[in-house]
Parts: structure tokens; sequence; C-alpha cells
């Protein structure tokens, strides 16, 4: 009976002093508002002043081309190009609020081009300054537009030297870029800091009924990890539909790889494109500069799925290193890197699964409000 | 063997077995009123703008891919053909010559309604056209070059039809508590910028906003006789509401057939509805419309010079998935149906018998090949009836059976999500009204008493039933 009564204490004690695993409903209501303020503050609204600043860069570089055609000025304004893509890609990675309620989306990244129009706008009596740019179709309009007239010449021809450029094509290469800068990426960015839309303020105070954006803080952690966020641009890099921004070319011309329908063709940019879409949706998951992310919600709780999200990132996003052909070649039957363009599509999708069905059912299971 | 052995359980069995549901019978108690479109109701209950694209559950592998693929079809971007581009390359450079817009999700934005402009990037609003008189078929009579749409965007290069300026006149509506709305009538002017021909002064035309996409695969297959039963000819329960089946020519089956969807139910099916639209919207032909809208005007000669670029322009599969996945978007759940507000609401919504024409309930039939969407007890709040809707709606062009005044029950579920999913709501055939509380106050003709009495009610009922509507 003693010896009973020994071993019972002993377990009761020991079991006792186990640490709790999960932090407390107090602790982790807290972590979801630092988590969102943190993802406003330092995620977004430093991505969209970033996007805003490159897109004027990019406006600044094209004035000076306008200005000086030359090819050192050329080269210029493909950099400012292609850092634009940079940044406006990782900002897919929450695509949410603003970019797609009012049109800034579709009006800057409409794909695909139709770069037959171009020629005739061109030789149009179009006046081709800004305002026009604006009642111009969408596939006139935007980033894909200002690439192929500063990577391609008439006709879909390599551009090889600034002198190429006709007064037309600077005139309108001027306008659309003005359009995006002017237009589109500072008022994305207004439409976050400032009145009317106010977005920012619309996702610091989210789970209040009568907030326009989210009624709750589990609907914008849905949103942000599924959707319109992390495993919604993970999806559309990766999925196995036509419209699949990898999947799509590699698939095409029945599985022999078709070239012509890669994104960002003109400029040899897809795979910078893709990479930077998932590291976009790393920056969601991480957190960046210095502040608290999606990741820290899942450690709070579920260290292994924290872990497994974040190992699932780093083989998608390193995968890349693999393919060392620009997109067109890599994805040919004959010469190319299929098979490194295929684990690379793997890994997204195996990261777009664990985002869209264990993270959102993490979420689910733990945010309650 | 005692007889009691055998007499008492045979007893037994038959009451049991006489307790189970005829099929076809089916209990209120026995459904969730959240779930109204039955089985294909969406029940995540998404808020956010994706509310009205998801797909419907229970899918099977193959029926997935197909709607994933109608989707990105949906989603895609068409440009004109160009020279250095190949048909089995490029599927998407068949648009124009004339056309309103470039996809289908630049008027049917996130699968929701489109804005009530014309001629810009976003615009969602079309106009249709006639002539007096009926075509063969008893239908609306083509505008000789122009046809039965106006198309206001062109290839460069060619002309446009037409441009469409849309101008408002604000009205008031003043309560008996005193509180005013301000009601907004549009008005149409058309322009010719590219120095086309001109329209002939007897044209009828009729604006038409891009409608959401909620529940039409299981409108579709409503049986007709449930439709036809709502018909009240002879106004015999005297609530003023007669309501008409319209029937329109069937392309496909070359049969009139009972009209559903389009603002005047003019069109028979999802899949000619669907045709039509990348036809006359955006100039790409198919197996149901393999001819070009331009054709027989001075435009159809600008696409001539692209070889590859023949008719039909689009795969009959690419086609047929589309209609597929217009047809399995999942209805999104009903929410607050405990909240008293929007239970007082529906009440009040019987009461005043808007349900005369919004019916809240019906069942499907059964479509083989789409066993979510059978037998489906769902509530669409609309009879898909046209009804004479006063002189203030009127359009005065006929189309079928349904005359200048009548205009199809508009569906209702889902409406309570178009805030979301498209920023502003706009309800009517041309998004006039720009709320619940506006589009109720124009309703007249059939629907005038049941107007009178909402004005009637207090503000706060009256915000009930709008509480009600947004809860759909």
């Amino acid at each position: 009976m003693k010896k009973i009564i020994g071993i019972l204490a002993i377990a009761i004690v020991a079991f006792s002093s186990c640490k709790k695993d999960s932090a407390s409903t107090e602790s982790f209501t807290q972590l979801e508002k630092d988590v969102i303020n943190d993802f406003v503050n330092k995620t977004a609204l430093p991505q969209y002043d970033s996007l805003a600043s490159a897109g004027a860069a990019l406006n600044t570089a094209v004035i000076n081309l306008k200005a000086n055609t030359t090819d050192a000025n050329l080269a210029t304004a493909r950099l400012a190009w292609k850092h634009v893509r940079t940044v406006w890609e990782q900002c897919e990675g929450f695509l949410i609020g603003p970019v797609e309620e009012q049109d800034y989306d579709p009006n800057t990244d409409t794909w695909p081009t139709a770069f037959g129009q171009m020629d005739s706008l061109l030789t149009s009596s179009n006046p081709l300054e800004v305002a026009d740019i604006q009642n111009l179709d969408l596939f006139l309009r935007g980033y894909h537009p200002v690439e192929y007239l500063l990577f391609r010449a008439s006709g879909n021809v390599p551009r090889t030297s600034a002198m190429s450029f006709t007064p037309r094509e600077l005139k309108y290469l001027s306008s659309l870029t003005a359009d995006i800068a002017d237009n589109n990426l500072t008022p994305l960015l207004q439409s976050w800091t400032s009145a009317p839309s106010n977005y920012a303020q619309q996702i610091l105070t989210v789970g209040d009924a009568s907030n326009p954006a989210y009624k709750t803080r589990l609907a914008f952690f849905i949103d942000i990890a599924g959707e319109h966020g992390m495993g919604g641009i993970c999806g559309e890099v990766s999925n196995h539909e036509v419209d699949g921004k990898m999947w799509g070319p590699y698939s095409g011309n029945n599985n022999q790889g078709d070239s012509t329908i890669t994104e960002s063709p003109y400029s040899d940019n897809s795979l910078n494109d893709f990479r930077y879409n998932i590291i976009g949706a790393q920056n969601v998951y991480l957190g960046l500069n210095g502040g608290k992310g999606i990741k820290d919600l899942v450690a709070a709780n579920n260290k292994n799925l924290d872990y497994q999200i974040q190992t699932k990132f780093t083989t998608a996003i390193n995968s890349f290193n693999n393919i060392t052909q620009r997109y067109e070649l890599a994805i040919l039957a004959s010469g190319g890197q299929r098979l490194q363009v295929k684990q690379t599509i793997d890994a997204i999708q195996d990261l777009e699964s664990i985002l869209s069905n264990d993270l959102v059912n993490y979420l689910n299971q733990y945010v309650k409000d | 063997m005692k007889k009691i052995y055998v007499i008492v359980p045979l007893v037994f069995f038959v009451i049991a077995f006489s307790q189970c549901n005829k099929a076809g019978y089916f209990p209120d108690s026995g459904y969730d009123e959240r779930l109204s479109g039955g089985l294909a109701t969406e029940t995540t209950f998404d808020e956010s703008a994706s509310a009205l694209s998801h797909m419907i559950d229970g899918l099977g592998d193959r029926d997935q891919t197909v709607h994933s693929i109608g989707d990105a079809t949906f989603s895609h971007t068409f440009i004109p053909p160009a020279d250095s581009l190949k048909a089995s390359i490029m599927p998407f450079a068949v648009l124009g010559p004339i056309f309103n817009n470039i996809s289908c999700v630049s008027c049917h934005r996130n699968d929701g309604e489109g804005v009530p402009t014309a001629g810009f990037s976003n615009s969602g609003l079309l106009v249709r056209l006639s002539l007096p008189g009926f075509d063969e078929n008893g239908g609306p009579l083509g505008v000789p070059g122009f046809g039965g749409q106006l198309q206001d965007k062109a290839m460069i290069g060619t002309i446009p039809e037409a441009s469409v300026q849309i101008t408002y006149i604000d009205t008031t509506v003043t309560y008996l508590d005193g509180t005013i709305v301000i009601l907004r009538k549009p008005s149409y002017s058309f322009s010719n910028p590219g120095n086309y021909m001109q329209l002939p002064p007897n044209v009828m035309y009729s604006p038409r906003l891009a409608p959401p996409l909620v529940g039409l695969g299981l409108l579709e297959i409503v049986p007709e006789q449930t439709i036809l039963s709502f018909v009240d000819a002879t106004d015999a329960n005297g609530d003023g509401i007669t309501g008409k089946a319209n029937y329109a020519f069937d392309v496909v089956t070359k049969k009139m057939e009972l009209g559903r969807f389009g603002v005047k139910a003019n069109t028979p099916t999802l899949l000619t509805q669907v045709a039509a639209a990348f036809q006359q919207d955006m100039g790409i032909t198919s197996f149901v419309f393999p001819q070009e809208s331009s054709f027989g005007q001075s435009q159809y000669t600008a696409k001539l010079p692209y070889a590859y670029d023949t008719d039909p322009e689009l795969a009959d599969s690419i086609l047929n998935y589309t209609a597929f996945y217009v047809q399995t978007l999942a209805v999104p759940a009903r929410r607050s149906v405990s909240d008293p507000d929007v239970k007082r609401g529906e009440n009040l919504f019987t009461q005043i018998n808007c349900a005369g024409c919004h019916k809240p309930t019906m069942q499907t039939g059964v479509d083989v090949t789409k066993p979510i969407l059978s037998n489906q007890r769902i509530h669409p709040y609309t009879d898909l009836l046209v009804h004479d809707m006063g002189p203030g709606l009127a359009d005065g062009r006929p189309d079928y059976l349904a005359n200048g005044n009548e205009w199809r029950t508009a569906p209702l579920w889902g409406r309570g999500m178009l805030e979301k999913a498209n920023g502003i709501p706009y309800f009517l055939h041309d998004g006039r009204a720009r709320s619940f509380e506006e589009a109720i106050l124009w309703h007249d003709g059939e629907a005038k008493k049941s107007k009178q009495q909402f004005m009637q009610l207090n503000a706060a009922d009256r915000a009930n039933v709008i509480k009600f509507l947004q809860s759909l």
C-alpha cells in the first residue's frame, strides 16, 4: 500500500510539472492582434511604399530615356522595370483590399499583352497622353506593354539599341510609366494610409462586426493564408491548370513546352516573377522588418507545423536555383531543364497544400473571436 | 406457430416503414435555412470578396478539373489576333473585331455583377438593340449594321459601333415619417466618334448590367412545370400579380424553350447564355454561335488577314467547360438567420407579399450529370417569370413574349454578398439602384402594392426588411 501511494505521489508531482505546450487564450488573442499590427505596419505598408517608390523610379528612368535616348539610359530603365516587378510580385503575397477592389492589379498587371494592337496604336492618331492611356483596353496598359517597349521592337523582335526607339514609342512608354506610378502605385499606397479607404486602419481593427474588410480576425487570417494570400499566390504559380503561371507553359504544346505563353517573356524575367511571388508569400508568413508573422501564431501551439511550413518555403524558393536557363528554354522538351522545372512546380504545390489545408485548419482551431 | 408471433412483427414493420418520408416530401424541420442552395451551398461562410466564387462540393476529380479550366477561361484576358501568333498556341487571341470588354471577369467581377458604366475597362453595362417588329422566331429584330447589341469597343484601326453616354436625374421619394431617399433615373445617349453609320431613329434599346452568377446551375434545372405553376394569369388571388413565362428560340435545340436567364428571361440555357456572351460581348465565335457578331458589317474584315483565326474560334470543350464552371458555382450560405431583426424582416417580406414574385422556396429537378444540383430544396427568391414593373423601369423594348414593361424577377440569393464581392452593389436591370432600398422603391406595376406596403412600414421595420435581404 505504501508503495502504491508513493508511486501515485511521484506521478502526480511529475505530471503537474509538465509545461503546457499551448499559449493561454488571453495571450494568444494578444498575439493575433500583434501579428495583424505587424502585418500592416511592418510587412504590407513598407512593401507598398517600396512599390510606389519603384514605380516612381521606373517613371524617372523612362523620362530620362525619352530625354536622352542612350543605351545606358535604356539599361537603367530596364533594371528599373525589373526592380518594380520584383517588388510587385512580392506584394502579390497579399492580394487583399484595394489592389483588387479598386482595380490596381488589372490596371497594371494584365496579361497577355496585345503587342499586335500596340503596333496599330503606335501608327494611329491617338495622342498617347496619360489620360489616353487610362482609356485603353487593359492589354495595352501596365507593366507588360512597358516591358514590350523596353525589350522588344515592332514585330516582337529583340530591341538591341536605344536608337531603335521611335518618338511615338517613347511617348507611349513615358505615358505608360506615368500611368503606372501616378495613377496606380502611389494611389494604391494611399488607399491603405489615407481616406477614404484607409485600408490599413480597416485591417488593424478587424474583428468588429461592423468592420467592412473582415468581421473576425479568423476571416482575415484565413484569407491571408488562402485565397487572397499565401496559398492563393502559390496556387497561381503552380496550379496544374491552363492558367498556372508555370504549369501552363510547361505543359503546353502537348507537354513539349510552350514558350509563347509565359508571362514576362520579353525580358527573360519569368523565373524572377515566380520566385518573388513565393518570397512574397514567405514575407507574410515570417513577417518583415523584425515584425511578427503568421509563423508566430503557428509556433505558439504547433512548432512542428511551423517547422514544416518554413521548410517547404525554403525548399520551394531554393529550387529555383536549379533552373539555370531562362524559363522559355527550360520548359522545352528538347534541350530544356524540364525535370528541374517540374521539381520546382511540385515544391510550390506542396507548399500551397500545407498553407491552404494544414495552416487553414490550424487557424480554424486556434483563432477564436 | 402462434399467429400472434407473425402478426405482431408484421404490424410493427408496417408501422415502421409507413413513417418513412415519401419521395418528394421535405418537411421544413429537416432543413437548415442557411443552405440557400441545398447541397450546392458554400458552407465555409466566406464573407470575403471570393464569396461568390466557390465550386460546389462533391464534384469528382474530373469535374473539378473541368470547373477549374472553365474558371481559368472565365478569368482569362482575350486579345485581338496578331501576325506572329498561331491558333494552336494562342487560343485567347481571337477577340473582336468589335466587343464590349476583354474578359468575362471584367464584367462579372468576382463572379458578381458589373459596374454600370460603358466604354471603360471596368465597365459592365451593355446595350441591346432592336427595331420594331419580330424576327422569324418571334424575337427582337436586329438593327441593320448593328445587330442585336451595341459594341462600343473595337480593335485599333476598326470603328466601334457607337459610344454610350449615361447621365442620371435624381428624384426623391419621401416616406410617411419624412425620411427622404434619392433615386437616380438613367438616361442614355449615343455618339459616333468613329463616324460609323448612325443608329436609325426608331431604334429600341435596352441597357443591361452584367448580373451575378449565383445559383445559375440550380435555376437551370428547376422543372418547367414548377415555374409555370407560379403564373396567375387572371390574378385569381387578387394580389395584383399575374406573371408570365417567356419563351425564346434556342439555337441549339432549334425550338422555343422556356426562358430562365437574362433580365427578360430571354435565354433558355446557360450554354446559350455563355455562348452568346462570348459572341456578342467579345466577338468570339463557337459551335453555338459560329458567325461573328460583326458579320455583314464593315468591321467584319478586320480579322480576315489573320489566317489562323477561323470560326468557330472557341473550342467546343472550352465553351462547355466555361458553361460548366458557371453551372457549378456554389450559392453563398445565408448569414445571421437567428438575428431577431432578420427574422422580423423575413416575416415582413412575406406579409407585404414580396414573396409573391420573389418565391422563397422551390425544388430542382434531376440532372444525371450533376447530382449535387439535383433534387435540391433551394431558396432563390425568384419565380423566373417576367412581370410588369411599371413605366419607371420600362425600356419599351419587347424581347420575345416579354413586353417593354416586363422584367424577370431577379433572384435575390447571394445579393447580400454583392457589397463584399463588388464594393458598391447595384440593383435592377441597369444598375440604377445603389441599395436594396432604392431597388424596392423603383418597384411598380404588379409590385406596386408591395412597394406601397413597404413604404407604410416604420423606419425600424423597413430596416429589418433590408437586413433580411442582406442576409441572403
